[in-house]
């Protein structure tokens, strides 16, 4: 009797959290946004401005249902609770009264004449009619009671007595074998298998371009732009832990002299990309080194807000009517000329497609042989305890503003290709939100780790063209992506593997798997 | 090779303590050309405006002393820079926003005024109420905020908790603009307070304006000031934050309830940042979103000025960098659309050649 009670009182634990969670994505018509998602999944576009049908709303509460009978059955289980599906039906059925309350309260006053757009943005009539599935309020309430409580308390259920765990285990068991397996192990240790693989992924880089058409062209060349953006802060935070959050000054850098340079107003210098592209690199390496000398004494949080200081300065001198004459003031520059190859234009979407890759390619190359080197390891060890780098014979000075000047060389790179591609810049491309998208990205992937990088940069510039239903909600994710993964995983997703410099000795010495990326406390 | 190592060792450091100097010679130098040039040669503006100038930066200075003593009690209790500070302010505007709102809403006619509302009848409990919520909002948001994002991260590396904090305050933005819309509002001020309305006065034969809502925000923040400064030296609550300031683990040994007196710290900042962030909306008149950004970064500013961690420096801190922000640009004869980037100068100068700040405080680098 206790334990089956303990089991129904963490069940209404964590169904209080899901009510708030759930409350609030209404609140915000997070709803809608989901359900004209599924429907889209079912072949259903949905127009901007209008709502999906209401019975995608009711599948995409009781997906979230779902997950959360799934997640509070498994947590009972694990403290061992006596029937651990009550804790999904209890949490499911909170959170589900909870919403039936909501709606039974909004459908009534709507019906009456209310209307709190002017207060609660997202609550517009329609909004509360798809809420309620087109019917009385009270039968809209019940309905939604009824599928949470059922949706969450059957995947309670279904967690608890099918064997699906344990498909899952065999799968994962399956493929680790495969693995590991003696011939797959030669395979990809073969010299040609691995340049094959090369082969069909340069083959992949030249023809799909052509293929995807330009929707796609400017998609995956944002994201690779940003995986260049990434890499650059990566070897700033990640591996030498200095937290710059200004990085968009040095992207501002790049994307004004690909500017001014290329463009005819205002200096109608016309020197030609590939120049820029040089000064621009040079250039924003110089003020890396530069913005980094002075501040050098300085670490961990002051850093980042004094550099996001620097930031803000540059945006707001570049705004401001001080500068019109240099670079074209608060309306930007515009009509930038492409490059071009052999006297033949260079600039179709296709074309800068390629520029990306070729540029995304070479970052990686050079960010993944300076992480494995002499210079790597040096930041590495600033970035794990700097009093003792210095101890151990490591020039922080020195290697920090390295750090600083290639970080920022990288974004210089990636500046004068934004610009360049879009044909235009100004100062609302350069506000601090690009500093906190590649902060985000780097922590996602994994603080200085490359592939963690790539894979972020998808996860977060890619994945919001795919979902873009759920465009709105984008920053908001990223601001509670940034807590959650500092909470719950602060190695990121693809957590760099430190040990490949360590002998390998035993298995007994896990914890230097753990949490490679984290800082000592020091102080 | 000692040899060697060493004299590359020193030379970035020679270097860049060559830069530095160079960097203050040519700013102190500058500033004080453009300023003989404003007052003695110029003579751009009587002393009328000058006082209108100082008049604006104590109103907008006292709030920024307010904002800076929550980036300061916390700082000096968790070492950390709580970056959603400036969100927990705006959320305390939008609480008093609301209020007022619907006090306006509700009708309270008189035979000589049918169309009274609540709102003109009682202006004084009205705005009373207002900061009542605003403060409330705040100080909930500010024990939500570290509940949620930092206490898990309490002995985490340093980074985690200031990522965190950003992600949150990235967080509280947008999550208001969802539910609140992204539209600039009016602050409903009683027609008794109305925004630019006050007793003028007359100094060297012009009209100077001191408007009601400027002295209210001015006497109230004084008055929160020092009751925050009795509260930490006076009361059982504030010596309790004094010792876990000092040492978490001994505090703790001497009984000391580590993780209450926290909670308490951003309790107490977040209720000061909402009743500044309601004197914003009072007397600036908007609110969005946005709104808690530029003054969370220059209040922060304000408390790295006065020295962090220290509650006196924190308030000095705010009324000096409200008043170098209004003076600042006339009196060296710059845009007024510079107003910004001298408050984030004055950021980057005094974390470059006085970490310490004004009034001192443990030393940057050995807090670190």
């Amino acid at each position: 009797m206790k334990l089956q009670e303990s089991s129904f009182r963490s069940g209404l634990r964590s169904g209080t959290t899901l009510a708030l969670i759930l409350l609030f994505l209404v609140l915000i018509g997070f709803n809608a946004s989901g359900a004209a998602l599924l429907a889209r999944l079912f072949g259903q576009t949905t127009l901007s401005g209008q709502l999906p049908p209401a019975i995608f709303g009711i599948v995409f509460i009781a997906l979230l249902a779902v997950g959360q009978g799934i997640s509070s059955a498994l947590a009972s289980r694990r403290r061992n609770a006596a029937r651990p599906w009550v804790s999904s039906f209890a949490a499911a059925g909170l959170a589900g009264l909870a919403l039936a309350v909501f709606i039974l309260v909004m459908g009534s006053l709507y019906q009456n004449g209310a209307d709190f757009r002017k207060t609660l943005y997202a609550l517009s009539p329609a909004y509360i009619k798809f809420l309620t599935v087109d019917q009385m309020p009270i039968v809209g309430a019940a309905i939604s009671l009824a599928v949470m409580l059922l949706a969450g308390g059957l995947a309670g259920l279904g967690a608890i007595y099918l064997p699906f765990g344990r498909y899952c285990q065999r799968v994962k068991t399956m493929f680790v074998r495969f693995w590991n397996l003696d011939g797959s192990r030669s395979l990809r240790a073969n010299r040609y298998f691995k340049f094959g693989l090369y082969a069909v992924l340069v083959l992949m880089c030249f023809f799909v371009p052509r293929v995807w058409g330009s929707y796609w062209n400017y998609v995956f060349g944002l994201v690779g732009i940003y995986v260049l953006l990434g890499l650059g802060l990566n070897i700033i935070v990640g591996l030498s832990g200095q937290l710059v959050l200004g990085y968009v000054a040095f992207f501002a850098i790049g994307a004004y002299s690909v500017a001014l340079l290329n463009a005819p107003i205002p200096h109608n210098l016309m020197w030609g990309f590939w120049a820029a592209v040089v000064i621009g690199i040079l250039l924003a390496a110089l003020s890396g080194f530069l913005i980094g000398l002075p501040l050098m004494r300085l670490r961990g949080d002051y850093l980042a807000i004094v550099t996001m200081g620097f930031g803000e300065i540059i945006r707001v001198l570049l705004k401001s009517d001080l500068l019109t004459s240099f670079t074209g003031g608060p309306r930007g520059v515009q009509d930038i000329r492409g490059p071009s190859l052999f006297g033949q234009s260079f600039s179709s979407d296709i074309d800068f497609m390629y520029l990306i890759i070729l540029a995304v390619a070479l970052a990686l190359f050079i960010a993944s042989r300076l992480q494995n080197s002499r210079v790597g390891r040096s930041w590495i060890a600033i970035r794990e305890d700097e009093t003792v780098a210095q101890a151990s014979g490591v020039n922080t000075t020195r290697y920090k503003l390295l750090a600083l000047a290639l970080g920022a060389a990288f974004a210089g790179l990636g500046g004068v290709l934004f610009a360049a591609r879009n044909q235009f810049t100004g100062p609302e491309d350069h506000v601090l939100m690009v500093s906190i998208n590649v902060l985000s990205l780097v922590i996602v992937g994994g603080m200085g780790s490359v592939p963690g990088v790539v894979l972020g940069a998808f996860a977060l510039k890619g994945l919001p063209e795919i979902l873009r239903e759920l465009a709105n909600y984008r920053l908001l994710a990223f601001g509670a992506l940034l807590v959650i993964m500092m909470i719950a995983r602060p190695q990121g997703l693809w957590p760099v593997g430190r040990p490949s410099l360590q002998r390998k000795e035993a298995p007994d010495s896990p914890t230097e798997n753990d949490k490679p990326n984290q800082e000592a406390p020091n102080g | 090779m000692t040899a060697l190592s060493s004299v590359s060792f020193k030379t970035p450091q020679l270097v860049a303590r060559i830069i530095r100097s160079v960097i203050g010679i040519i700013v102190v130098v500058w500033a004080a050309m453009r300023i003989y040039n404003v007052l003695f040669v110029n003579q751009a503006y009587g002393l009328d405006t000058w006082v209108r100038f100082g008049i604006t930066g104590l109103i907008i200075g006292g709030m920024y002393a307010l904002i800076a003593i929550g980036y300061t009690l916390v700082y000096g209790i968790l070492g950390m820079i709580n970056f959603a500070h400036g969100e927990v302010m705006m959320i305390g505007t939008f609480g008093g926003y609301f209020v007022l709102e619907a006090l306006a809403a509700i009708p309270a006619p008189t035979l000589a005024n049918p169309d009274l509302n609540f709102l003109n009848a009682q202006p004084l409990l009205s705005i009373l109420l207002a900061f009542l919520a605003g403060t409330l909002a705040a100080s909930l948001m500010g024990y939500l905020l570290e509940k949620i994002a930092y206490r898990p991260l309490r002995n985490a590396p340093r980074l985690a908790p200031l990522i965190s904090a950003i992600g949150a305050s990235i967080f509280l933005q947008n999550a208001v603009q969802l539910l609140f819309s992204p539209q600039l509002r009016d602050y409903t001020n009683p027609d008794a307070l109305a925004r630019g309305t006050g007793w003028s006065i007359e100094i060297a034969g012009s009209q100077v304006l001191v408007t009601y809502t400027g002295v209210l925000s001015f006497v109230l923040s004084i008055l929160l000031m020092v009751g925050l400064y009795v509260l930490v030296q006076k009361t059982r609550i504030g010596r309790a934050m004094r010792a876990v300031a000092q040492d978490k683990k001994t505090a703790a040994l001497m009984g000391v309830d580590v993780d209450a007196v926290i909670s308490q710290t951003f309790i107490i900042s977040g209720a000061l940042a909402g009743a500044a962030g309601v004197m914003w909306g009072i007397h600036n008149g908007l609110v969005y979103y946005f709104l808690g950004f530029i003054p969370g970064i220059k209040a922060f500013t304000a408390a790295v000025l006065g020295g962090i961690g220290n509650i006196p420096g924190a308030m000095l801190g705010g009324l000096v960098l409200g008043l170098v922000e209004s003076i600042g640009p006339a009196a060296l004869g710059i845009d007024f659309q510079l107003k910004d980037v001298i408050a984030f100068l004055i950021l980057v100068l005094v974390l470059i050649f006085r970490p310490s700040g004004l009034l001192g405080a443990a030393s940057v680098e050995e807090k670190l």
